[in-house]
């Protein structure tokens, strides 16, 4: 930095050698993320009125209605439930995993990592329906459930109290694989004989666990679940493919009501409304997020 | 240190369920596929009792099925080609040159990851439809290659970061200028990393959803998850056998490149793409 101040013509070269190599990835940006993202946001101020066909000013009356929007209000604590869980489980899940592929007592490791990559190469839609299968009535959890004595095993789809948490096994499973590596990675790089010499010093195997590996592992682990909680929280497939969102509005989430507005009831500005939300609660996550990545 | 033997034993068990839990609903699809309906009816677990291939005949022969893959394969590929073609310079650019705007550009770069797809497809209908991109395939295409920038120019910025910069200064005293050096010195040298951008912009491309569904107006357009998702249909009696077919079909060619491409991507993404 000082280096720059110092020599603001050699800078002033070094920035017309850059543009050439900027100027491909600086023109897809400003055509697909940053008009669309300006012209996306704009859209909330304007409703679809279905007499006179067309979209009128109406300012900030679609946050006005959204506040006051019951299934709006399902959606948003759907979509917190959805990501706490999800995102909560997949760490807890992935961190047990990444530490027995860790385990230097554990044979074939090489062949267990790789089969543990398995899901994240399949399509959302292909990961749901296979959950949908999974969750029938007379499928195959239920078959197992049935031959374990259950009684009435339920219908999880269909039942507005545990279609939301279909999806929620469905997402978790399919973020395994990426959480897993990551954690993994993480782990490879802690030096062994730290860990053994807290256990040496009496250090039970949570408090190793908490105290030693945790903080050797906190960039990565805040990079994870930072963009675990962005992507699960703008996930739109699983849902859409598993309940849409039913029964009734029981599992819906913020993406597919948004989508539903926008697509199905013709309501842009609304949908829009809904997206801005998405982002505002997005925030946090994604200053954390890159604060972790530049630093 | 040792551990105890029954402790190993244990560990292996755990591990070897865990990847049957990961493997599981795979083997589900595979089973299916080759079963009769009445097959799965009868017993929706088990291996098929006898095999059947009618349910990939009636895909491949009474379905969109090769319309749409032909559209996947156009989408991905052309992703995987401009994300490279995008990326690499720009990864470039953000290793080697000092710029004013390059903490913008890198803090914009990462935020665009968590643009909700709902806002960014409102505001591209108005782009798309002005450049007459709206049910084009190359729509699609430019979408994609945006979601893949993030990751791709950060991973490839990294590989950049580790090669000598003296090998370049000693081409450029030779008359090679900066493209040149980056086209004959830099690439040759980032090879894996070149395939770990083209690994994950292909899975992206291939799998991805929302866009697609949303861009694309009819059938002749549409990619294969879209397909698939129809294929399920809203509500009604689904046909599981076809349907497992269809999505074996649809993730077994993505699924083989994966598998050779792995190795790059993972060491890509844990050796200073994201961190």
């Amino acid at each position: 930095m000082q280096a720059d101040r110092a020599a603001p013509r050699q800078r002033l070269e070094q920035e017309r050698r850059a543009l050439p190599f900027l100027l491909p990835a600086l023109g897809v940006l400003c055509l697909v993320s940053l008009y669309p993202l300006i012209q996306g946001v704009s859209r909330v101020f304007y409703a679809y009125r279905a007499l006179s066909q067309q979209n009128v000013f109406v300012g900030l009356e679609n946050f006005r209605l959204l506040f006051q929007d019951p299934t709006f209000a399902r959606a948003f604590l759907n979509s917190l439930v959805w990501v706490a869980t999800s995102v909560g489980g997949m760490f807890f899940l992935s961190y047990i995993l990444a530490t027995m592929l860790n385990s230097r007592f554990l044979r074939f490791r090489r062949i267990f990592r790789t089969l543990t990559l398995i899901p994240w190469a399949l399509p959302g839609v292909v990961v749901s329906l296979t959950w949908r299968y999974i969750f029938l009535v007379n499928g195959p959890l239920n078959t197992v459930l049935a031959a374990l004595g259950v009684a009435n095993p339920p219908s999880w789809i269909t039942d507005p109290q545990l279609a939301l948490w279909t999806c929620i096994a469905a997402n978790t499973w399919m973020g395994i694989p990426f959480v897993t590596i990551m954690l993994l990675a993480g782990l490879q790089s802690i030096d062994r004989q730290i860990v053994e010499a807290a256990a040496m010093d009496g250090a039970s195997y949570l408090q190793a666990q908490w105290h030693v590996i945790m903080p050797s592992i906190k960039q990565v682990v805040l990079i994870v679940l930072t963009l675990q909680t962005i992507w699960t929280f703008n996930s739109f497939d699983i849902v859409f493919v598993l309940t849409k969102g039913g029964p009734g509005s029981a599992s819906i989430t913020l993406p597919l009501y948004a989508y539903q507005n926008a697509f199905m009831y013709y309501q842009a500005g609304y949908g829009a409304a809904i997206g801005v939300i998405i982002l505002l609660v997005l925030v946090f996550a994604v200053v954390l997020y890159i604060r972790e990545v530049l630093q | 240190m040792r551990l105890h033997p029954a402790k190993q034993v244990l560990l292996h068990v755990a591990v070897v369920v865990s990847i049957a839990m990961l493997a599981f609903p795979i083997v589900l699809l595979v089973f299916n596929s080759l079963k009769t309906e009445m097959d799965i009816f009868t017993s929706p677990m088990g291996a098929p009792t006898h095999v059947t291939w009618e349910n990939f005949r009636h895909v491949l022969a009474e379905t969109s099925f090769l319309v749409n893959l032909k559209n996947s394969a156009i989408v991905a590929f052309s992703t995987v080609l401009l994300s490279v073609l995008v990326t690499a310079p720009a990864g470039y650019a953000l290793s080697r040159f000092r710029f004013r705007g390059r903490t913008l550009f890198s803090i914009w770069l990462l935020a665009t990851q968590s643009f909700p797809g709902i806002i960014m497809v409102l505001g591209l209908f108005t782009v798309l439809r002005t450049y007459g991109l709206l049910n084009r395939l190359f729509g699609l295409v430019i979408m994609h290659t945006s979601f893949s920038m993030p990751f791709s120019i950060w991973l490839l910025k990294g590989y950049f970061d580790k090669i000598p910069t003296a090998l370049e200064e000693a081409a450029q005293i030779d008359g090679c200028t900066r493209l040149q050096s980056l086209m004959r010195i830099v690439l040759p040298l980032s090879v894996p990393g070149l395939l770990a951008v083209a690994t994950f912009s292909l899975l992206l491309s291939w799998n991805e959803f929302f866009f697609a569904l949303v861009i694309m107006r009819d059938n002749a357009h549409y990619t294969l998850p879209v397909f698939l998702s129809r294929f399920l249909g809203s509500g009604g009696v689904v046909q599981w056998g076809p349907l497992s077919a269809a999505a074996l079909l649809v993730s077994i060619p993505v699924f083989v490149l994966f598998l050779l491409g792995q190795r790059y991507l993972v060491s890509g993404l844990t050796g200073g793409a994201i961190k």
